[in-house]
């Protein structure tokens, strides 16, 4: 399923890869993907979990964290919710 | 001669056609609901650096404090504390929160030990098998959370070992 988005068109997976763990846990926190983040959060580079590159931390919107796990945090039932953009 | 019900080791219970009743439950695995919990009453104050949410996206905690900079050996017992809670929030926070500083805690894990085992053995105490499910997980993330964790809770085993006594032949459904 796709849906047009601005002008970006946005695709919902079907399978989980890491990919979409890594738009799962940015959307998560409110944000579109790490460019959002990294333009939202100037300077601020991504905290990651140094043995499988997961994000580690967000910080939200309103100045809040957000904290992920080592493993896989999107579930199959989570699938449906992410969003995946293409630039 | 019909049989006579008698209590044990009374007289009666001497006699050839009595039948001796069954002894008391002893309430081994009888439910004992914990105290109101520092957890619930610090939480309610205000005094944790979690943000309260309504419309959680998710099963997180948005933390208004980075985990790094907080001071361990204040928060951490205090979440431990709030494992005995069975109820909304307080019982996911509880439980969030834990898993939350267990997973980012790295070093500073190691010198609270001590000051996380009555919490744990307080949580095992009410015999609530939700209760016990949660503790025995956290117990699991506990141990592999950092270095010599595991070695350092050995001389804790004589409190938190005996009640895991009580259960260890509950090996079928637990219909939480």
């Amino acid at each position: 399923m796709s849906e047009i988005v601005g002008k970006k068109l946005a695709a919902r997976p079907s399978l989980w890869n890491e990919d979409v763990e890594e738009a799962y846990r940015f959307q998560l926190a409110g944000y579109r993907d790490e460019t959002e983040y990294l333009t939202v959060n100037s300077g601020n580079a991504v905290d990651r979990w140094p043995h499988n590159n997961y994000v580690k931390k967000l910080q939200r919107k309103d100045g809040r964290f957000y904290y992920f796990s080592r493993a896989r945090e999107c579930l199959e039932k989570d699938l449906p919710k992410v969003k995946l953009y293409n630039d | 001669m019909a049989a006579v019900e008698a209590e044990g080791f009374t007289i009666k219970a001497g006699m050839k056609n009595s039948k001796v009743k069954s002894p008391p439950k002893a309430g081994a695995f009888k439910e004992r609901p914990a105290k109101p919990t520092s957890f619930r009453k610090f939480y309610d104050r205000g005094d944790f650096p979690i943000a309260l949410e309504h419309d959680t996206k998710g099963n997180k905690i948005a933390w208004k404090v980075e985990i790094e900079k907080l001071d361990y050996h204040h928060y951490l017992p205090l979440f431990f504390d709030g494992m005995c809670e069975t109820t909304h929030p307080y019982e996911f926070f509880a439980r969030q929160g834990v898993h939350d500083m267990l997973e980012h805690g790295g070093s500073k894990i190691l010198p609270v030990i001590p000051q996380l085992i009555i919490p744990i053995k307080n949580a095992l105490h009410t015999r609530n098998p939700r209760v016990i499910c949660t503790t025995l997980k956290v117990l699991q993330h506990l141990v592999v959370s950092a270095e010599m964790v595991g070695e350092a809770m050995v001389p804790y085993y004589r409190q938190i070992l005996p009640i895991l006594n009580i259960y260890k032949n509950k090996n079928r459904e637990l219909h939480l």
